[in-house]
């Protein structure tokens, strides 16, 4: 028990028994929900992912994000949207075409980390972990898996929140 | 908090156990857990879409006989599909409202389709461009999940099942048919 003298020589008591016993509860609770995930990622701001009841966890770091605003790789912003669709000056033959540079890039920063032939053929092995805003449309997301199969990625990891009962 | 020593000979009077480096110990390890829960889980849905492939070529002389199933999914409707590849082709189309409970008889159709067929493992699922994102998830999870309870028999070929998988899959691979140039 803490106690701290006054002026009159009254000895005052602080019962901190009930905080120690909201911390050690705080502490089991916060214990108990620590995240085992391989990787933490907080969501992109002013973006929202669907729910789903997969258990599957995140990995790695996503690589394509769809914003309301944009698209970006990793933290370069490749292109604007306008109205849930690409501008059109950015569009080639339902692709992107500054997506399809820099996933080129990384294809082939992929062949060389693995010490693969650069020209190899076929697609890559490597998943693309893409993040995207739940009220995007399809149209959106076709354009980028179109974008990334030009540039030989065909496997996707989309972004989603666990359900609570999932 | 005062505690009298038990069996010490000498007489100690009032004992003061200092908490004072507990709490600030327990106070650290509140703020540094505070800042690194991740109170939201993030997942992920694996999907593929058509490639080209340098792979040799299907034998077309001896065509082999495997069953395609095919997920149509718009604004109104899912439509769950099968055929065989060769004849007799036998084609089976159902349509459900792309509704909760529509959702949920379209995954109870697939569920017979698997079990009928334990080797199936594929879905191509073709989505309308006006299909948001969330949608395409509520439908990715019927196909591709079990909800908790539900069983599928084992495949006929045991090296089909994935070693390590926790959570029980229902059709794992879904390729994108709507993506192609």
């Amino acid at each position: 028990m803490a106690s701290v003298g006054s002026e009159s020589g009254e000895t005052l008591s602080l019962n901190i028994m009930p905080m120690l016993d909201v911390f050690s509860i705080l502490i089991l609770f916060l214990l108990m929900s620590f995240s085992t995930d391989p990787v933490s990622h907080d969501v992109t701001a002013g973006l929202e992912l669907p729910e789903s009841i997969s258990i599957r966890s995140l990995d790695e770091n996503p690589m394509i994000t769809i914003t309301k605003k944009d698209i970006r790789v990793g933290d370069l912003v490749v292109t604007g949207l306008e109205n849930g669709d690409v501008i059109e000056s950015n569009r080639t033959q339902g692709a992107i075409a500054p997506l399809f540079k820099e996933l080129e890039k990384l294809a082939e920063a992929n062949r060389v980390r693995k010490d693969l032939p650069v020209n190899l053929d076929g697609p890559q092995k490597d998943a693309l972990t893409v993040e995207m805003d739940q009220t995007l449309s399809f149209k959106l997301l076709k354009r980028v898996m179109l974008t990334a199969q030009q540039a030989e990625f065909v496997a996707f990891k989309l972004l989603v929140n666990k359900a609570n009962d999932g | 908090m005062k505690r009298k020593r038990k069996g010490s000979s000498i007489e100690a009077g009032a004992v003061e156990l200092n908490v004072m480096p507990f709490i600030d110990v327990f106070s650290l390890l509140t703020t540094f857990l505070l800042f690194s829960a991740v109170f939201i889980q993030i997942g992920v849905l694996e999907v593929q879409i058509p490639f080209l492939s340098n792979a040799k070529p299907p034998d077309f002389q001896k065509p082999e006989r495997i069953l395609e199933v095919k997920a149509d999914l718009s604004k109104e409707f899912i439509e769950i599909s099968s055929s065989w590849t060769v004849a007799p082709i036998d084609e089976k189309k159902k349509q459900f409202p792309r509704t909760k409970a529509g959702i949920a008889e379209a995954h109870k159709e697939l569920i017979s389709i698997r079990t009928a067929h334990p080797d199936l493992d594929k879905l191509t699922m073709f989505t309308d461009d006006e299909i948001t994102y969330k949608e395409l998830a509520e439908v990715l999870d019927a196909i591709k999940f079990l909800a908790p309870g539900e069983t599928l028999p084992p495949p006929k070929d045991p090296s089909a099942m994935k070693n390590g998988e926790s959570q029980p899959s229902l059709f794992p691979k879904v390729i994108m048919g709507s993506v192609m140039l």
